[in-house]
């Protein structure tokens, strides 16, 4: 494949099986700023030789240097292109009908596989450069906390597109128009919501960094009245960029924040300059947060955070955004998205039941509260703290303040712990831990009464083993499906039906999903 | 083994070999000497009269904390040993641990993604190992230590079978 080949009527598709090669200008999209500070810097220092040997000359006699100073930039230039190109002629990939594989390195070699059927999440992404040049990232990511399983970086956006829905419908086990193999459509996608820019503004405005700015602002001017010195001004600085930096990502990742469901899992997109579109196949989802900062409260907003497996537990912006279902909603949004990844909350009520997890204190709904003798260790949460189970998933609530809901579906439960500290003895309560993959969301059930606590703890064990043998397939639209998501398989040339997407509001709806 | 008040009731709780106790010992005996070390480099420097202006009392003070601290570490180990303890069902593992700050913990056998079997050098010695199983989260933190090398073995062989019985995805 060519660059600078023309786009619309695509060629006759080789088949898919064939080692391919990720576009030749991505290693110059990838390293552009390597490229640019070199220029700048390099640059810079020629310029300013040139300006003062010119002006005061002493600094060497002009052509002779310039000659040099010409070769070494394009010698290095030269070097760097040809690093680049190396390293692009040796990075090449492959689908099969099973795996993905790279092999990349000039003189370290690696050979990369993946399992198409162990993927857990897929990430088109768009750099801001190179959407300049219309290319896209993809991201495949498979159960290894840390780094994605597969990059492949770049390739056009309509082929990173369509070999995204081939590997999605390879991994759902669609069966495949045994006549045009390659003619797999986009799986089609229902929008869910969608986040308007007032109120990502508003969420950054009102979140807890603007908390932490004010706090800091009082402090510093305190500082400066009572000792009349404007010392800390100048050290507020770096912490003000920071902060900065902090809206700036809260701003890039919520922008044009839109969620859909599609047969291939949840899909979301965001992004204001690098734009972003996940997707998430039906299952992955191992565990659901939901947490509201003090300020938020005023406005009735929440944040849902998900652990997948593929996407890791680090602490940078990128991950945390990626493990973001939605930066900010209302409770109806809430339960909306909630919905997409639980499809059959296990309960006759779910809006109550989940509500009451939201925002709610006291046994409403089924929660189970920490029990009053033991308010002296928990003086402002105990009636919050609570935890409630319905057929197919268990909610966590805490947080007093920081209000927080954890989800765990049954068959995602991984291992779980009750821990009993001297305190928590004396009182007779004690702490259930759920174990889930790496991510924002540590599900904790904290302070229920002892009996309560080993109650759950063994029903959880039977009722997680119980969903565990119910659970559908790891090919979520294998022909044989027991109980998926799309119990019809269809061909893959007739485009799957669309379901409206699951809701909790219009009673059963999310049976016929 | 007393029953504690998280602890279920019916389950016969397998203890582990009372020799871990020496593994322990060892390992808190190199930690208490390290630990005292450290703690009366005041009161040596002041004996050896290289910094002679060290006040006296701090200086006894601080090692005769650290004593005071091994020796309590020491004094709970019979008793941390005594607390370990597991118990295989039909579906799951039951690991439990701590006297004043409790565990007990359930692994699925369907959820293990690996065992290990670590054996250290006074392990060794002793014909001791440790098992410890990973599923795929790494809150999963449980170590079975202190058991016999061919009950170690057992477990390891039994865990695997099980798991690739009930092995479910992720």
């Amino acid at each position: 494949m060519t660059g600078s080949e023309p786009l619309p009527p695509p060629p006759p598709e080789a088949p898919t099986d064939q080692w391919k090669r990720v576009h030749i200008i991505s290693p110059l999209v990838r390293g552009w700023i390597a490229l640019a500070a070199l220029i700048f810097f390099g640059g810079r220092d020629w310029f300013e030789g040139f300006l003062i040997g010119d002006s005061r000359g002493f600094r060497g006699d002009g052509p002779g240097n310039l000659t040099l100073a010409i070769a070494v930039v394009l010698g290095v230039v030269l070097l760097i292109a040809a690093g680049f190109f190396l390293s692009w002629y040796y990075t090449r990939y492959q689908v099969t009908e099973e795996h993905v594989r790279v092999n990349s390195g000039v003189i370290f070699r690696q050979h990369r596989q993946a399992r198409l059927d162990r993927v857990q999440a897929i990430d088109v992404v768009q750099p801001f450069l190179a959407r300049v040049f219309g290319l896209a990232e993809l991201k495949f990511d498979v159960a290894d906390a840390g780094e994605s399983a597969v990059r492949l970086a770049f390739l056009k956006l309509d082929e990173a597109q369509r070999l995204r829905a081939t590997i999605l419908a390879r991994a759902a086990g669609v069966a495949v128009d045994p006549e045009h193999p390659q003619d797999i459509p986009e799986a089609p996608e229902r929008e869910v919501l969608s986040l308007t820019p007032a109120r990502v503004l508003g969420a950054a405005a009102l979140s807890g960094n603007t908390v932490a700015v004010l706090l800091g602002l009082v402090g510093v001017v305190l500082f400066a009245v009572v000792l009349d010195t404007g010392a800390l001004l100048a050290g507020f600085v770096p912490i003000l960029i920071g902060v900065i930096g902090g809206y700036w990502n809260v701003l890039n990742t919520g922008f044009n924040f839109r969620a859909a469901i599609s047969p291939d899992g949840i899909r979301i997109r965001y992004g204001l300059l690098d734009t972003r579109t996940q997707t998430v196949p039906p299952g992955r989802v191992q565990a659901v947060g939901v947490v509201q900062s003090p300020l938020w409260r005023l406005k009735g907003w929440y944040k849902v955070t998900v652990n997948v497996a593929g996407y890791g537990a680090s602490a940078s912006g990128e991950a945390q955004a990626r493990a973001t279902l939605l930066p900010v909603g209302t409770l109806d949004e809430v339960l909306r998205v909630i919905a997409l990844v639980l499809p059959d909350p296990g309960t006759d009520t779910p809006v109550d039941v989940f509500s009451a997890g939201l925002a709610g204190k006291g046994p409403d709904a089924g929660f189970r509260t920490t029990p009053r003798r033991a308010r002296l260790i928990a003086p402002l949460a105990w009636r919050r703290n609570g935890v409630a189970v319905t057929r197919t998933a268990l909610l966590a609530r805490s947080g007093a303040w920081w209000r927080q809901l954890a989800v765990v579906p049954h068959e995602r439960t991984q291992s779980l712990a009750l821990h009993q500290g001297p305190l928590a003895r004396r009182f007779g309560v004690a702490d259930l831990v759920f174990h889930t993959t790496p991510g924002p969301v540590s599900p904790r059930v904290r302070q229920v009464a002892e009996e309560d606590a080993w109650r759950l703890f063994s029903e959880q064990a039977e009722r997680a083993a119980e969903a565990r043998r119910r659970s559908g397939p790891e090919q979520w639209m294998r022909p044989v499906t027991v109980e998926g998501p799309a119990g019809d398989p269809g061909t893959a040339s007739e485009a799957p039906v669309m379901l409206p997407p699951p809701s909790y509001q219009e009673g059963s709806a999310h049976e016929r999903f | 083994m007393r029953r504690e008040p998280i602890d279920p009731a019916g389950i016969e709780w397998t203890r582990v070999s009372p020799k871990y106790l020496r593994v322990r010992l060892a390992g808190w005996a190199i930690g208490s000497a390290i630990f005292l070390l450290i703690f009366s480099v005041p009161l040596i420097l002041l004996l050896t009269g290289v910094l002679p202006r060290i006040p006296l009392l701090p200086a006894v003070l601080l090692p005769a904390v650290a004593i005071i601290i091994a020796a309590w570490r020491g004094l709970l180990l019979p008793r941390q040993v005594r607390a370990i303890g597991y118990a295989e069902r039909n579906e799951d593992l039951l690991v439990r641990q701590g006297i004043f700050f409790q565990r007990t913990m359930v692994v699925p056998y369907g959820r293990m993604q690996y065992v290990d079997v670590a054996v250290g050098p006074i392990e060794r010695a002793l014909g001791l190992c440790t098992v410890k199983l990973h599923t795929a989260s790494p809150g999963t933190n449980a170590e079975i230590p202190g058991l016999p090398s061919s009950e170690g073995a057992r477990l390891r062989e039994q865990l695997s079978a099980r798991g690739e019985a009930k092995l479910a995805g992720l």
